[in-house]
């Protein structure tokens, strides 16, 4: 055993404590930068990885067959820059009824092809085979998993077109259709678009896919091109809700990681300072400077490699459950969203070298002391520090045990500033998190402050096996407004659509009635008033490239609709605009409501109102909506364990200060004892020495969590929060923030604090 | 050996039959003796004989394994943590070897520190400090800080602190021990003053000269116990 290891093992013998201190540290940044690295590799590279495997299309592009012949089109694939192509395929739009293979009615688009495999999107086969001959059809499955075999051999019937039978399910990174069946079949269908699938050499942005296929459509007639969607639209869809928590998660992994340097910076130096009798008796045995400052990375290296791999252990248990919250409801196709293996490469390298780094700085101290002068420190007297501030305070009318305590952080100012930017990040991330939670939960309350109960109601359909509504959805209307405790009553309707100039379909939601409490979530713009308008989700509008202003075509039943964005929602699907109930009539006049939300008048019995609606029509379903957000619950959720973390590891920092001020200042400790101290003294003078820098480190952390709060609220995609929703701090709140840094600061002085209180003061007088 | 007047004297400190063990080590074996008011007795000694663990039971600093430790009628067994610490704030003044000074205050803040723990005022306690730095001569060097004191000033400075609260009882640990010889000649001169205006002392030292010179009886100890008790002549 090298001389080095053997000093080393006996230093953290003797720092237990400080060696568990700094473990602990290292294991909570470990597992808030994995989960951060863990939420951005899970982002992009299953998309990434699923989509290359099934070599997916750059762009997806319809052409109008009228104009473009297919000897034209097959031409294209030829032209520079285009990697790969597949096509022409037949494609066509059907409209299916309602709750088709559990699906909503409306648009579906569907594409006819010979086979899955080929140069561009290849297809994977989940359940069943190929559409080969007429009648059959193969669905696409969107979302992980498969529907199961017990789905094959379902028999759909689209209006105005012979029915299909389902012989497979199958999945493409590349959305191409939304089903696909034989050419043979797809030519009796009458297709009305034709499909390309390209591949482009040059494919990283917007840009240059919009280069590929204009270079690639050259030679075609004018406007033979009908619309072409974008993979890059795909992936942003793919990692939206992931993104939305990225910023956060980002922003707490970069405070674990400055919170973990000053600890061990703080660490490190202390044991340098408190140890320089130590140091000085191991140069004298012979121990070169090196070994001196090899000594103490060693003794730091130990519990952080340690606490690096518990953090990576942890980090990866808990990645599992947050990226199945942050990837729910995606449509992930073929995409395994996993924890993926470099994030802990990166940390377990990375969180050694970072705290190597750490150490190395206050260790350097240690190379350059000299024996003699290091064996002399402790027994001299020290000349002190910030004596003119200590005299004013012994003057003062404090009680001595709190002037004595508030004057020892200018003993060691240096080691008083890094606690106090620990108390700073922990502040810091306290007030984030408060920040989050209050705007998540006005966020979780929107539309619903007057606390008035909310029922759904959906009405009962064959093609799920229950009864029907009686009468028409009108009727249904009247019965739910005139049950006793009615007070608003919301109509919707839910469709597919098709959009001009995209390929995939996108969900379309038709409101009539009462829709205040859906114009409260306008952040920009107005809620729809009439027929030709709509109103969409930033993620939406995001995602589809329109803006507030914007005219969209949608089209359903083979008719089409104008329609202008006239508002944007504060959140929504990406898939999904909302508009009124004038359009869908345009689209389709005989269209029927399928859901109903009803608000209660204040007071009003939910479970009374649920049972008369039962008891009036049976086929209705009433269930009392939660006012609970899943969202909220998340961000709330994570945001509150990273700060239990932080705040922890804050107040260790605060803690590992004071255990050094007590180990050194035990003389003096002994001395005001013997002549009378008492230990409540001994602890209010501990605890005070760490209350300036509370309440200093409180009001130098609030601004930076303020403005943390702001990039996160700012740069949440699929969410676009009010300027009231931001506007969160008042004056009582940030007057509670001061005194959380004096929390974190009592917290984590306390221990130490208890311990100098029944410090033996014949032994420490004695080893004088 | 004490006098008739001696006897009538007050018993400042009473120790009966104290044991202290350390694990298996026996610091003090079944040691008793009485201190009264106004004595001045010296505690010599060989090395880990016991002498300081017996001042640290008289100061309050250490708990007997068995036994009774009584100051001023106090019985210290029984007294908790803060108990012996109001005790030790009310009836005893110590002086150490090093000194154990605040490096961050002055002399005078030193000094006054003792009295601002009971909650005297910072004025009336840097005003009684004054005095005593004065009473001790080196009022001129009160706004120095202990680094730039000699090791002389550094003990009359603690012997000022030690005096601060008017204590019943001065315990000195070989006050003179990190002294050279003229400081440690001018501080053995302040106890014996000390003592000459009834000042109770116990000097625990390895100092026969410090013990001839400033006690009027001696105890000497050996493995733990009194070994023998005797009168001493005034030399000075």
């Amino acid at each position: 055993m090298s001389a080095v290891w053997r000093a080393s093992r006996a230093a953290v013998k003797r720092r237990r404590l400080q060696t568990f201190v700094i473990g602990l540290v290292v294991l909570c940044s470990t597992t808030t930068v994995l989960l951060a690295l863990g939420l951005l590799a899970a982002a992009s590279a299953p998309f990434d990885r699923a989509f290359d495997e099934q070599r997916g299309a750059h762009t997806v592009a319809a052409f109008d067959p009228a104009k473009a012949s297919p000897e034209q089109l097959v031409r294209t694939a030829r032209r520079p820059g285009v990697e790969a192509a597949a096509g022409p395929f037949g494609q066509t739009v059907l409209e299916m009824p309602d709750d088709w293979l559990w699906m909503s009615a409306g648009s579906l688009g569907v594409v006819g092809r010979a086979d899955p495999n080929g140069p561009v999107d290849r297809i994977r086969l989940l359940e069943g085979r190929w559409a080969t001959a007429p009648g059959e059809i193969v669905v696409n499955w969107p979302v992980d998993g498969t529907p199961g075999p017990g789905r094959l051999g379902t028999r759909l019937e689209p209006r105005g077109a012979p029915p299909l039978t389902v012989v497979g399910f199958a999945t493409s990174m590349s959305k191409s259709a939304g089903a696909w069946v034989s050419p043979e079949q797809m030519a009796r269908m009458h297709p009305t678009t034709a499909q390309m699938l390209y591949r482009f050499t040059n494919a990283a942005t917007e840009r240059e896919l919009r280069t590929g296929l204009t270079t690639a459509t050259a030679g075609l007639p004018a406007g033979s091109l009908g619309t072409a969607q974008s993979y890059l639209t795909l992936k942003r869809a793919f990692s939206a809700q992931a993104d939305a928590y990225l910023p956060f998660m980002t922003l707490f992994g970069v405070l674990g990681l400055l919170v973990s340097v000053l600890i061990v910076g703080n660490v490190v130096s202390g044991a340098v300072v408190s140890g320089h009798r130590h140091i000085g008796v191991l140069k004298s045995l012979g121990f070169t400077p090196n070994q001196v400052v090899a000594v103490y990375l060693t003794m730091v290296s130990v519990p952080a490699l340690i606490g690096c791999v518990l953090g990576v252990v942890s980090g990866n248990a808990v990645a599992g459950p947050l990226l199945r919250v942050a990837f729910s409801g995606v449509e992930t196709g073929s995409a395994s969203v996993g924890v993926s293996r470099w994030p802990s490469v990166v940390c377990l390298l990375g969180m050694p070298a970072l705290v190597a780094v750490a150490a190395l700085i206050p260790a350097a101290r240690a190379h350059r002391l000299s024996a003699a002068r290091a064996i002399a420190a402790g027994s001299a007297p020290r000349t002190g520090r910030g004596l003119r501030v200590q005299r004013r305070l012994g003057g003062s009318r404090l009680p001595r045990a709190v002037s004595l305590g508030m004057g020892q952080p200018l003993a060691r100012p240096a080691r008083s500033l890094l606690t106090m930017a620990a108390i700073v990040l922990g502040v810091t991330t306290v007030t984030l998190t408060t920040g989050l939670t209050s705007t998540m939960v006005a966020y979780g309350q929107a539309g619903k402050s007057d606390g008035a109960p909310r029922i759904d109601v959906q009405a009962g359909s064959s093609a799920r096996g229950r009864t029907a509504p009686a009468g028409s959805d009108r009727r249904t209307e009247r019965l739910l407004r005139s049950l006793p405790g009615a007070d608003q009553v919301t109509v919707r309707a839910l469709t597919k659509v098709s959009l001009g100039g995209h390929t995939q379909t996108v969900f379309a939601n038709f409101y009539r009635g009462d829709t205040r409490a859906l114009a409260s979530e306008i952040v920009e713009g107005r809620w729809p008033a009439g027929a030709g308008e709509a109103a969409a989700g930033p993620a939406f509008l995001h995602q589809h490239g329109v803006s507030v202003g914007d005219r969209v075509t949608v089209r359903l039943n083979g008719k089409e609709a104008p329609v202008t964005i006239v508002g944007k929602t504060m959140e929504g699907n990406a898939q999904a605009l909302e508009s009124t109930w004038q359009t869908l009539f345009r689209l389709d006049p005989t269209a029927q409501a399928a859901e109903y939300t009803v608000r209660l008048a204040p007071g009003a019995d939910a479970r009374k109102y649920i049972a008369a609606v039962k008891a009036a029509d049976p086929s209705l379903r009433a269930a009392l909506l939660r006012s609970d957000n899943a969202a909220t619950t998340t961000v709330v959720g994570f945001a509150s364990v990273f700060t239990v973390l932080l705040t922890v590891v804050a107040a260790l920092g605060v803690f590992n200060t004071v255990l050094l001020n007590v180990r050194e200042r035990r003389r003096d400790l002994g001395m005001l004892k013997s002549i009378g101290m008492t230990p409540r003294q001994v602890t209010v003078m501990t605890v005070s020495s760490v209350m300036v820098p509370g309440v200093i480190g409180g009001l130098l952390g609030i601004p930076p969590g303020i403005v943390a709060h702001r990039l996160v609220v700012d740069h949440v995609g699929v969410v676009a929060f009010p300027e009231s929703m931001k506007q969160v701090w008042h004056l009582p709140q940030l007057a509670a923030l001061v005194v959380a840094g004096v929390t974190i600061a009592v917290l984590g002085a306390l221990v130490p604090a208890r311990s100098a209180a029944r410090l033996t003061i014949a032994k420490v007088l004695h080893n004088e | 050996m004490t006098t008739d007047s001696d006897s009538s004297r007050q018993v400042v400190v009473r120790l009966e039959g104290v044991h202290k063990d350390y694990g298996d080590a026996k610091a003090l074996d079944g040691v008793s003796l009485e201190i009264r008011a106004g004595e001045a007795v010296a505690v010599m000694g060989p090395s880990g004989c016991g002498k300081s663990t017996l001042l640290n039971m008289v100061a309050g600093l250490d708990r007997p394994t068995s036994g009774t430790v009584r100051v001023h009628g106090e019985d210290l067994g029984r007294l908790n943590e803060t108990g012996l610490a109001l005790f030790r704030r009310r009836h005893v003044g110590m002086i150490f070897q090093f000194f154990n000074l605040i490096d961050d205050l002055p002399a005078l803040d030193n000094v006054a520190l003792a009295a601002q723990l009971t909650g005297t005022s910072a004025r009336q306690a840097r005003r009684r400090a004054l005095e005593l730095l004065d009473e001790l001569g080196i009022a001129g060097r009160k706004d120095t800080y202990p680094a730039a004191l000699s090791g002389g000033e550094r003990q009359r400075v603690a012997v000022a602190r030690a005096l601060m609260n008017r204590p019943a009882l001065l315990l000195a640990d070989e006050p003179t021990g990190a002294l050279d010889s003229r400081s440690g000649e001018q501080v053995m001169d302040l106890l014996i003053d000390l003592n000459q205006i009834g000042q109770t002392l116990l000097i625990v030292t390895h100092d026969p000269h410090l013990a001839t010179r400033c006690a009027s009886r001696l105890i000497e100890v050996a493995d733990g116990r009194v070994a023998r008790e005797s009168t001493l002549e005034p030399t000075a």
